[in-house]
Order: C-alpha cells, then sequence, then structure tokens
C-alpha cells in the first residue's frame, strides 16, 4: 500500500467541537461520559456542602426547609444517576474495547446516543430548579404519596421523571453495548476465561441493568400518570397503594446498588494487581462472586422496608446477609493478591487500599442494618446515611479517584502529579472519615435523615459540627484534584504505552490510543498477555 | 433524656433490640478488625522496599482456602440470622389482652393518639402531643396516616413503625420506665418534617388512672 492510499485508509483525528459532538469512537464517548460526571459530581459536592453548612449548629437559619429540601434530593438523586453509575459506564466505554482487544463497540451509534441521552437527562433533572417551585423536593426515593402531584405541585418533580427516565433508557443502551462488545468482539485468543476483571465486573453490572432499571423506567411512567393522567396506581384512596410504590423502586433501587459498586470492584482488583506486581489471586472466585453478589441483589429490595409492617422480614434479612459471603470472599482475594507482592505506593494504589479500609466498614454495617431489629432504628436514620455513604462514598468514590490516577495516563498520554495527588487522598481519607464515621453515632442516637435542622442538647450538636468539618476537609481534598489536573497538564510529563507496568491489553497499545485503538495485538494466551510477552523475552535475553 | 446513655431501654422490647444492637455491633467490630488488620499487615509488610525489590511469588490461587473463606462467612450469617430471628420473634410478639389500645394517625405535621375507651389527643408540631403510657402495661398500637407516609418512632425505645397510608400497622410497647421519651417522624414527609415530634410520658399505672379521669373531664 501506498503512503498515500494508507491516509486515504485512515484519515487525520479531528479535535474540533463538531467532532466531538458527532463521535462514535468509544474512547471519545467514554472522555464524555466521565467529564460530564465529574462536572455533575463538583455540583453535587458543593450541594452536600450547603448541607453540612445548615447543619454544623442546631438550629440553624442559612437554609430554609424546602431549599433543603430540593439540595439534598438533588445531591442524592445527581451523585447516585449522574456521577457513580455513569462514571463507571464512561470507563467501561473507554477500556471494554482496549482490555478485549476489539477496535471500538459493538454498536457505536446507539453508544453515542446513550451518552447524549444521559447528558440531557441529568440537565433536565438540574432545570428542575429554574421552574416556580424549584427543584424536585421528594428525596431521591420520591415516594408516594409525597410525590403525588397533590403534594409535590411544583414542575421540578416532573422535570426529575422525565430526566431520570432518559438516564435508565441510556443505561440500558449502554449496557446491551458493554455485553455485546465483551461476548462478541474479543480479539482472536481472548477467551472469557481470560478477560481483564474489569470487564468481567462490567458483565456483572450489565445484568443487573437490564433487569434492575426497566422496573425504574416504568415507576418512573407510573408516576408521571398518576400525577397527569389521574391514574390512581399508588393512591390509597383509589385501591392504589403506596406500598407497591416501594416494592418497585426498590426492585430497581437495590440491585442498583450494586450497579454502583461491582465496576469498582473491578477498577480496585485491576489497580491492586497491577502494582502489587501480582495476578489477582482467584480469578475464578471474584467472577464468580461477582455474579453471586449480582444474583442475590435481585432478591432484597424489600431489606429497605424493613418498618413498613408489610413484608417477609425474615427473608429479606436472610438473603441481605448471604450478600456478606461473596463479598468477603473479594476481601480475601484482595488482601491474598497484595499477599507475596511488593507493592509501588502510587497514588492509586493509595485509593485502592483506603477503598478497603473505608468499604469494610460500609460492609459489615451493611450486615447489621440487614438485622430487622436493629433497623427498627436506623432505618431513615443518620446511622442508614454512615452506612451508604461509607459503600458508594468511601467505597465506590475512592475507587473512582483510583480509576483517574490509573487511567489517566493512558487517555491523555501524560500522568498526574503524584505529590499533590497523595496529599488529596490523605486529606479526602482524612476528611472522609471526620465526616461520615460520627453519623452512624448521630442515627443510633435518633437523629433522622432528611431533616433541616435538630435540637440542641446532647451529643447531636458536637457530632454534626465534627461531620463539617470533615466535609470541609472533603473540599478542600476536591480542589487540590483540580490543581493537580491544571499543573499536571502544564508540566506535561509524557507517560510512554505503559507506565504502571501493567500487563493487561490497554497498556499494549500507545497512550492515547490511535482512534481503532490498536496498531498490533500481543498474543493472547492468558488473562495477562503483556506478562507473557515480557516472560518470552526474559527468556530469550537468557 | 435523648442520645445520652445508649442503647436507651425504655419498653420490654426494647430490651431485646438493645441484645441485637449488642450482638450485632460487637459481631460487626470484630469483623472488621480481623480483616483491617490483614489489609494493613499485606500493605505494610508487602511494600516494595530494598529488601522486597521484587513480587516473591505469582501464585493465584489456593483451592482449599479459598472454600475456607467462603463457608467460614456463610456459617457466621447463618448463626447471625437464628439470632435475628429470634429476637424479632420476641419484639414483634402480640398479646391476646392488651390492657391500653392506642390508634396514631400522622398528618403533615402532626399526630392524632386516640385511646380505645378514652381521650383522643391531637398536636401539630408548633405544639406536639403527649402520649401518656401506663408503666408495665402492654399498650397496642395501631398506627396509619391520612397523608403521605410516615414513621412513628421513639428512639429511646429503639423502635419505629411506618405510618402508611390505606393500612393500619399494629405492634405491641410495654413501658419499663419512668419519664418522657421523644418521639419523632422518622420517614421523610416534607417541609416540617424536622419538626413532628411528640414524646410519651411513663407513669405509673396509678397515676394513668388519674390522668384518664381527668382527660374525661376536660
Amino acid at each position: 500500500m501506498t503512503a498515500a492510499a494508507a491516509a486515504r485508509v485512515t484519515p487525520p483525528e479531528r479535535h474540533d467541537l463538531l467532532s466531538w459532538i458527532t463521535t462514535t469512537d468509544n474512547k471519545r464517548v467514554g472522555i464524555l461520559y466521565m467529564g460530564t460526571t465529574l462536572l455533575f459530581m463538583a455540583v453535587a459536592g458543593l450541594l452536600a456542602m450547603a448541607i453540612r453548612t445548615q447543619l454544623a449548629r442546631p438550629g440553624a437559619t442559612i437554609l430554609e426547609p424546602h431549599a433543603y429540601n430540593q439540595i439534598f434530593t438533588l445531591h442524592g438523586t445527581a451523585m447516585i444517576f449522574l456521577v457513580i453509575a455513569p462514571f463507571a459506564l464512561g470507563l467501561a466505554n473507554y477500556l471494554i474495547p482496549l482490555q478485549v482487544g476489539a477496535p471500538d463497540m459493538a454498536f457505536p451509534r446507539l453508544n453515542a446516543t446513550s451518552y447524549w441521552m444521559f447528558l440531557f437527562g441529568g440537565l433536565i433533572v438540574f432545570a428542575g430548579a429554574a421552574t416556580n417551585e424549584g427543584a424536585a423536593s421528594a428525596g431521591w426515593t420520591s415516594y408516594t404519596p409525597l410525590s403525588e402531584i397533590t403534594i409535590s405541585t411544583g414542575l421540578g418533580q416532573d422535570f426529575w421523571i422525565v430526566g431520570l427516565a432518559m438516564v435508565s433508557v441510556a443505561s440500558i443502551m449502554a449496557a446491551i453495548n458493554f455485553v455485546t462488545t465483551a461476548f462478541i468482539h474479543r480479539a482472536p485468543g481472548m477467551t472469557m476465561w481470560r478477560l481483564p476483571i474489569f470487564t468481567w465486573e462490567m458483565i456483572a453490572t450489565s445484568l443487573l441493568i437490564f433487569m434492575a432499571f426497566p422496573s425504574l423506567t416504568a415507576t418512573l411512567l407510573l408516576l408521571f400518570v398518576d400525577r397527569h393522567l389521574g391514574g390512581h396506581v399508588f393512591d390509597p384512596a383509589f385501591g392504589g397503594s403506596p406500598i407497591l410504590y416501594q416494592h418497585l423502586f426498590w426492585f430497581f433501587g437495590h440491585p442498583e446498588v450494586y450497579v454502583l459498586i461491582l465496576p469498582y470492584f473491578g477498577v480496585v482488583s485491576e489497580v491492586i494487581s497491577t502494582f502489587s506486581g501480582r495476578p489477582l489471586f482467584g480469578y475464578t472466585g471474584m467472577v464468580l462472586a461477582a455474579f453471586a453478589i449480582a444474583g442475590l441483589s435481585m432478591g432484597v429490595w424489600a431489606h429497605h422496608m424493613f418498618t413498613t409492617g408489610a413484608v417477609n422480614n425474615p427473608f429479606f434479612a436472610f438473603v441481605s446477609f448471604l450478600i456478606a459471603v461473596p463479598t468477603g470472599i473479594k476481601f480475601f482475594n484482595w488482601i491474598c493478591t497484595m499477599w507475596g507482592g511488593s507493592i509501588r505506593y502510587t497514588t492509586a494504589m493509595l485509593y485502592a487500599v483506603g477503598f478497603l479500609m473505608n468499604f469494610l466498614l460500609g460492609g459489615v454495617t451493611g450486615v447489621m442494618v440487614a438485622s430487622p431489629p436493629l433497623d427498627f432504628q436506623a432505618q431513615d436514620s443518620y446511622f442508614v446515611v454512615a452506612h451508604f455513604h461509607y459503600t458508594i462514598g468511601g467505597g465506590s468514590f475512592f475507587a473512582l479517584f483510583a480509576a483517574l490516577y490509573y487511567w489517566w495516563p493512558k487517555v491523555y498520554g501524560w500522568r498526574l502529579g503524584e505529590r499533590l495527588g497523595k496529599a488529596g487522598f490523605w486529606l479526602t481519607f482524612a476528611g472522609f472519615n471526620v465526616t461520615f464515621m460520627p453519623m452512624f453515632f448521630m442515627g443510633a442516637f435518633g437523629m433522622p435523615r432528611r431533616v433541616y435542622t435538630y435540637a440542641a442538647g446532647g451529643a447531636l450538636p458536637l457530632l454534626n459540627v465534627i461531620a463539617t468539618a470533615g466535609a470541609f476537609m472533603l473540599l478542600l481534598g476536591g480542589i487540590l484534584f483540580v490543581v493537580n489536573v491544571v499543573v499536571s497538564a502544564r508540566r506535561h510529563e509524557p507517560a510512554g504505552d505503559n507506565p504502571w507496568h501493567g500487563y493487561t491489553l490497554e497498556w499494549a497499545t500507545t497512550s492515547p490510543p490511535p482512534e481503532h485503538n490498536f496498531h498490533a495485538l500481543p498474543p493472547i494466551r492468558s488473562a495477562r498477555p503483556l506478562f507473557d510477552v515480557e516472560q518470552a523475552q526474559q527468556a530469550k535475553a537468557t | 433524656m435523648h442520645g445520652q446513655t445508649w442503647p436507651a431501654i425504655g419498653s420490654d422490647q426494647s430490651a431485646a433490640l438493645a441484645d441485637d444492637w449488642r450482638i450485632f455491633t460487637y459481631g460487626a467490630l470484630a469483623v472488621a478488625v480481623l480483616v483491617w488488620t490483614l489489609i494493613l499487615v499485606a500493605a505494610v509488610r508487602f511494600r516494595q522496599s530494598p529488601r522486597n525489590p521484587a513480587p516473591r511469588s505469582q501464585k493465584d490461587a489456593n483451592p482449599p482456602l479459598e472454600i475456607a473463606w467462603t463457608i467460614a462467612p456463610l456459617l457466621l450469617v447463618i448463626a447471625l440470622f437464628v439470632v435475628t430471628y429470634r429476637i424479632e420473634a420476641a419484639v414483634e410478639a402480640r398479646a391476646s389482652a392488651p390492657q391500653v389500645r392506642v390508634a396514631v394517625n400522622g398528618y403533615r405535621w402532626g399526630w392524632t393518639f386516640a385511646y380505645a375507651n378514652g381521650p383522643t389527643l391531637d398536636g401539630t408540631s408548633a405544639k406536639p402531643p403527649e402520649m401518656v403510657l401506663p408503666l408495665g402495661q402492654t399498650v397496642a398500637l395501631q398506627v396509619s396516616s391520612s397523608d403521605v407516609v410516615h414513621s412513628f418512632w421513639i428512639p429511646d425505645m429503639l423502635f419505629k413503625r411506618d405510618a402508611v397510608p390505606g393500612r393500619t400497622s399494629e405492634f405491641d410497647l410495654t413501658p419499663s420506665k419512668l419519664g418522657t421519651f421523644l418521639g419523632r417522624c422518622g420517614e421523610f414527609c416534607g417541609l416540617n418534617h424536622a419538626l413532628m415530634t411528640f414524646s410519651v410520658r411513663v407513669v405509673s399505672p396509678a397515676d394513668y388512672q388519674r390522668w384518664l379521669r381527668y382527660e374525661a373531664t376536660q
């Protein structure tokens, strides 16, 4: 082929605005997804700062109740639907084709559609704040009858419904792409049992999305019908049922929390394996545990309803307890991956170990609240707030930062600074625990969640002011990350193709990878193709 | 009175609930400390250093060990389930002939307490109502709501039950300690959710009878 012919086959890459809007390249869609979620994260984080500022002192009047209710509703909705879950979708967009050795996603245009629906869905949820009565204010769970039009009269609730329905459909589109790509676009030699663990975790996540998100879409639709078309589906005056809403919502809502964590189990597994210089311990067990968690999580939804007196508490308690078993398997495998290794403490690895420390507390307190007698106190108290922040915040959020530091050089070709990165980690780790540890005690002592104020006296004022101080440490940690990005971008320290000595396929291509992902693939004979290449080279040298 | 001692025990049922808290808290802490230790030992002992420049092994499976750490937690959660099942059964046991029956209705933003063959008390967040109960007698509470979902929660009795419109939910409460206990709404219900409180005053049976006679004259 002549040089002129080659130039025709691969046109030069364009980087103007139009090329970003029209792109179907899995990597660019991934960058758009992740970039958007980081912006949403900044907004949702600032909303949390408003919450903590209001709660620093008892009886504070910085926020009036209606503003407070909108703020915590948007904070929860954004963090769950617009930050933690879609960041994982963006990362999977970027990584799955690279990890399986494919030139793009199975359905590139569906992939781009997914991103744009997600973006506009998210913007619509926030746009509710510009309506007459403000944004949705019924909590991220939006229980009926509170969210019915008789009580929540504002348009903000409708914006919330429509926006989330779009995000829900977008997630299903993304999941279709992930599963199809991982199943049928694998490179020669990349058998299922050689797939990198992150791709496996995304397959499990995608199956959960298939099972759970249709229930969310249907619930949102029914709520809309109730509000505007006289549906009375959830209206007890017409034989409808608020309990039915809770069943439908949590049938989505509990699998959703595993959609929020399984991808990050994958991230942490990759990071720990690379920086320990060892293969992932118990690979088969890790994959099976992911599917066990996914399967069990479909049968635990009513543990959110222990205090209704309307569900079979022992059944849902038992299935919830069982999830501790596959989760325990994962912990022991992570520890054994480090065991016997030579651990390099990069920022990514620090965040991964931080994940282990925090998520463990989220896990054991999860077993606590799965016990109905204990939950009779903990339900809807700050104990539950502490518990799920230790899983989604101390867990997923820390793994999200591990992912940023770990894959950033692959995406941009330059590294994030390690010194600022490590300082940011320690600040975030300390800030996180100072913020959320006191909340276990607040909840056990009887402070309900979703309250804009509390009475003076007792231990609550002290616990709350400590939590607020921690929140400001977290804010500082966030600012430090932004500073690090700016400083590192200026310094532009070249990363090379494989800066961390990783062994999975994404490290076999250039940084950033070409539009079609790979110029050439190494032979794939195990789950760590680059390890095999390295061994072969060493054997040849000796 | 609120959040000073913990777990506070204001009723017979909450003695069992406090046992559940203790068993699960100590159990959770024991597991957490064990696993935290393993993580930290691995993280510190195997850090890269001149003495540990390269990974010592590439071993990536150990089936007997993996089976062990699957079975052991399974046995542990089965044991926890037995504990939790028994305690819940004790807490939710119903007396055949409760001495007092009160119908509780939650609304935005207040409570109505209707005593069977007795007074009906009502109060909103501006002036929260007070439920008076006799020490040591079994009280059957029927909880419902006339608008959105609320939850009848007495933190110092470690118990709440949702007040759901369109359905009535019942449970027994046997006060075991004299005094006034703060109660509040436990399920987010809109603007004044934070202020939707009530109190429960536990008095001697004789004082309770006097209170009933006084209320009858009102």
